[in-house]
């Protein structure tokens, strides 16, 4: 479980400040007529999305997330700064009680 | 689909479950899913056109637009897995072979409030503890183990935040 937190929080992380270089200096050096930062940096943004896709996919599953929670936090990557207050979210809400979840002797008792 | 999720609906029995008496896949009409149908077939469609437009664009000469050509069909694909894992899921828990989700997260989410470990236990079992110990001695060995399990969680907490 604390490796699939780790690689989504990594893929978090990076996926956030690409989308964030994409649309806050690359579109603005596109618009200026200097396209090749926006095209360089937006194809590895496609490339790094994919990875977070997979890595926040999985840690959804691991989390039991229900429909509307996986969703946001699939499409987190492709919205700037989103994936940072997702992940705090996320973090919060669901990965801290899981780990806390997991860590208790107690379920062996009740079963 | 076979009709033997009726029983099950009925004894799993959160509110929304019992409401919607019938098949295990009646959950498949309700209206919030029917709104997530939509969302996904209005988005599958949606990557497939994009994907489309790129591979357009790309054989006028744009030779960017070829890696989007096979993104845009990727995440589509995707889409569609996400969605079969999620349908699939949903009946695995509505049949009863899978624990609900929102009703583990619900329980984890009490926990760090702190000794709340009783509730862990299914109610059978606390009313057999409870009625098994008129004396004080094993509510006394509980409370130390409702402290022991509110220190390890407090501990995971904190490895949780870092």
């Amino acid at each position: 479980m604390e490796a699939a937190v780790l690689r989504y929080r990594v893929m978090a992380y990076v996926t956030g400040v690409v989308l964030m270089v994409l649309c806050f200096v690359g579109i603005p050096l596109q618009v200026a007529g200097h396209p090749a930062v926006a095209n360089d940096v937006g194809v590895v943004h496609g490339i790094l999305y994919i990875i977070y896709l997979v890595f926040a996919w999985l840690l959804a599953r691991r989390l039991k997330l229900a429909v509307r929670p996986t969703v946001i936090m699939l499409l987190a990557g492709t919205v700037p700064i989103m994936t940072f207050i997702v992940e705090r979210w996320v973090s919060r809400r669901f990965i801290s009680p899981a780990l806390a979840g997991e860590a208790r002797p107690a379920a062996p008792v009740g079963r | 689909m076979d009709n033997t999720g009726h029983g099950d609906a009925a004894v799993t029995g959160t509110p929304a479950q019992a409401q919607a008496p019938g098949p295990v896949w009646r959950f498949l009409v309700q209206p919030r899913w029917l709104g997530w149908h939509v969302f996904m077939v209005v988005s599958f469609w949606g990557m497939l056109w994009m994907g489309d437009w790129q591979f357009h664009r790309a054989l006028t000469g744009n030779a960017l637009s070829w890696a989007y050509t096979f993104e845009w069909p990727l995440f589509a694909g995707f889409a569609v897995v996400f969605w079969a894992k999620t349908i699939r899921d949903e009946f695995r828990i509505r049949r009863g072979q899978m624990p609900d989700p929102r009703a583990v997260a619900a329980e984890a989410a009490l926990l760090p409030a702190g000794v709340t470990g009783t509730l862990q236990v299914p109610a059978g079992q606390v009313s057999a503890v409870q009625s098994g110990s008129p004396d004080g001695d094993e509510d006394e060995e509980l409370s130390a183990y409702n402290a022991y399990l509110a220190r390890l969680n407090a501990d995971a907490q904190d490895h949780g935040r870092r």
